[in-house]
């Protein structure tokens, strides 16, 4: 099982090259909403966690919690990849 | 006659009412009109040549309608151009569509600013440009291969009859109310030129989140949604108690709904989502508002003044649709084509793949092209696989579309290596550079051949495939 650390570090290697001007100091706490991130980032995102971890996050977990930043969205994956 | 006219007609019956809000401003329609006026004036200076193209690259906003209104006011023709291109694409939108110059929010190479957040950057055409006498008011640029046709040609009354035609269905009136969450750049004629037209108010919704938009629905009384497949299906799975009771009319547009999506929405809010047939070469052709509950994978029956055919049908009767009816597209741009020599004895051949039902409702099956939709975008295989052969390691590549359960169609690629050790990720950095982001493929996959037809040779095109 992928730990949420490892999850945490892969989608900041994610956001930081494909969605963020790489000038942005990113980091997983930084603000996704805040810092940007629009729907096109948001349907990129979902296809790179589909793609990596199998997995498609349901629409009814993409919440302020979830997208607060690349921490919270982490810690999302590895819960509904353990619950599966 | 200008489309701006419709702009000024409504600005005559209700000039107090607001037009555009954005964030917590709102823009009557006298307030639209004056900032039309001021920048026309502003633009003026720059002596641009009479019905000359200008690229429009700007994000959503009360500028970006400002901007295309001021330029038809000059009688200049307006080419949106994706704010997500890359410098290659707007060289390249630049060339073929003969653009005398950019509007653009940001600074590109030699602009001369001509307000805050507004540069011009003057890019003469290499000819001087031809409008064939026509009275044109919009060239869509659609890319294409070098033997394709590009960049959809519209003239003011093109416009304004599809636009008529379009409201006998969507009943677009003074007490609507529209959110506005997709981006002009692809969506402006039917939509934001018919609600101002019509003396509606276009609320820009930037919202990501479901929570947010259905707050914003709430706050505004929203009543008509225009949006993807994808938005509603965040919505759809809101956990929240908010109600969308306001709304009378809600459009899915862009890419197929799947069913689900549908299914859950109509749960969710106790109202259906309606598609329809919007083309850019067309306009509205057909929109469900007839039956969207039982019915809800079909487009609708065909608006009153649009006559729709099914080409050789098969024994299923599916197969190629065929429409004539008015706005119908004037030309392509290059290489100038006109509608007369597009027309195939007044009939515009789509490319869909339909049928109709035994009540006339129009299903859409597939298409005839490998052209890749991505959330309404047409994106043509061979330009991914231009930009993927450039890459030192790459051979040769394939790109198709592929049918996504929840986002409509993805790109993938196929690629057939010179060093097989390449590291991907050079691949789709190279992409990121020379690709505007939706034109990326999704994912790259490493094949030792590509499949080839027999007697030509050329690379086999599929169609988008599950």
């Amino acid at each position: 099982m992928v730990e949420a650390s490892e999850i945490e570090s892969e989608l900041v290697a994610f956001l930081q090259r494909e969605v963020f001007a790489p000038q942005l100091a990113f980091t997983a706490e930084t603000d996704l909403l805040a810092s940007g991130f629009d729907s096109m980032s948001l349907v990129r995102v979902l296809l790179f966690i589909e793609k990596t971890y199998g997995l498609w996050i349901p629409e009814g977990e993409i919440t302020g919690a979830a997208l607060s930043n690349a921490r919270a969205l982490a810690a999302t994956v590895s819960r509904l990849l353990h619950e599966r | 006659m200008n489309l701006t006219e419709l702009l000024d007609e409504s600005a005559v019956r209700w000039p107090k009412k607001p037009a555009i809000i954005e964030g917590d401003t709102a823009i009557s329609y006298n307030e639209l009109l004056a900032k039309i006026s001021s920048l026309t004036s502003q633009l003026q200076s720059l002596q641009l040549s009479p019905s000359c193209r200008i690229g429009l690259c700007y994000p959503n906003g009360i500028d970006y309608i400002a901007l295309t209104f001021a330029l038809w006011r000059m009688n200049l023709v307006v080419v949106p151009i994706p704010t997500e291109s890359t410098d290659e694409d707007l060289f390249t939108i630049a060339a073929t569509m003969e653009l005398e110059g950019i509007l653009s929010q940001k600074p590109l190479g030699g602009s001369a600013k001509i307000q805050q957040n507004c540069f011009f950057t003057r890019a003469e055409p290499a000819t001087a440009t031809d409008n064939h006498g026509l009275n044109i008011a919009f060239i869509r640029f659609t890319s294409g291969t070098t033997s394709s046709r590009k960049g959809v040609v519209l003239c003011h009354e093109t416009i304004r009859d599809r636009i008529q035609a379009a409201n006998k269905a969507l009943k677009i009136s003074a007490d609507d109310r529209v959110m506005w969450c997709l981006p002009m750049s692809h969506h402006f004629l039917i939509t934001i030129v018919l609600y101002l037209s019509q003396g509606a108010t276009i609320i820009m919704a930037r919202h990501v989140l479901a929570r947010s938009f259905l707050e914003a629905i709430n706050r505004w009384q929203g009543t008509v949604l225009y949006a993807a497949p994808f938005h509603y299906a965040l919505l759809a799975r809101d956990s929240s108690s908010l109600g969308i009771s306001s709304v009378r009319l809600a459009v899915s547009t862009t890419c197929a709904l799947p069913e689900d999506v549908s299914r859950d929405f109509q749960k969710r809010f106790d109202q259906p989502l309606v598609q329809g047939l919007g083309i850019i070469e067309l306009g509205l052709v057909s929109l469900n508002t007839g039956d969207p509950q039982t019915r809800w994978n079909s487009v609708g029956r065909p608006l009153p003044d649009f006559e729709v055919r099914i080409m050789s049908p098969d024994e299923n009767g599916c197969g190629e649709v065929a429409v004539r009816g008015p706005g119908l597209l004037d030309a392509y741009a290059s290489p100038w084509m006109s509608r007369q020599q597009i027309l195939r004895k007044g009939w515009f051949i789509t490319g869909d793949i339909g049928r109709f039902d035994k009540d006339g409702y129009l299903f859409l099956s597939g298409r005839k092209t490998a052209v890749i939709n991505v959330a309404g975008r047409k994106v043509f295989p061979e330009e991914i696989e231009a930009v993927l052969n450039r890459h030192p390691a790459v051979r040769e590549s394939r790109a198709y579309g592929r049918v996504h359960s929840h986002l409509g169609e993805i790109i993938e690629a196929e690629l057939v290596l010179n060093r097989p050790e390449t590291d991907l990720d050079t691949v789709r950095d190279f992409c990121r550079t020379h690709l505007a982001s939706f034109k990326i493929p999704a994912s790259l996959r490493v094949v030792s051949a590509l499949p080839r037809t027999v007697v030509t040779g050329k690379i086999r095109r599929v169609a988008a495939a599950a």
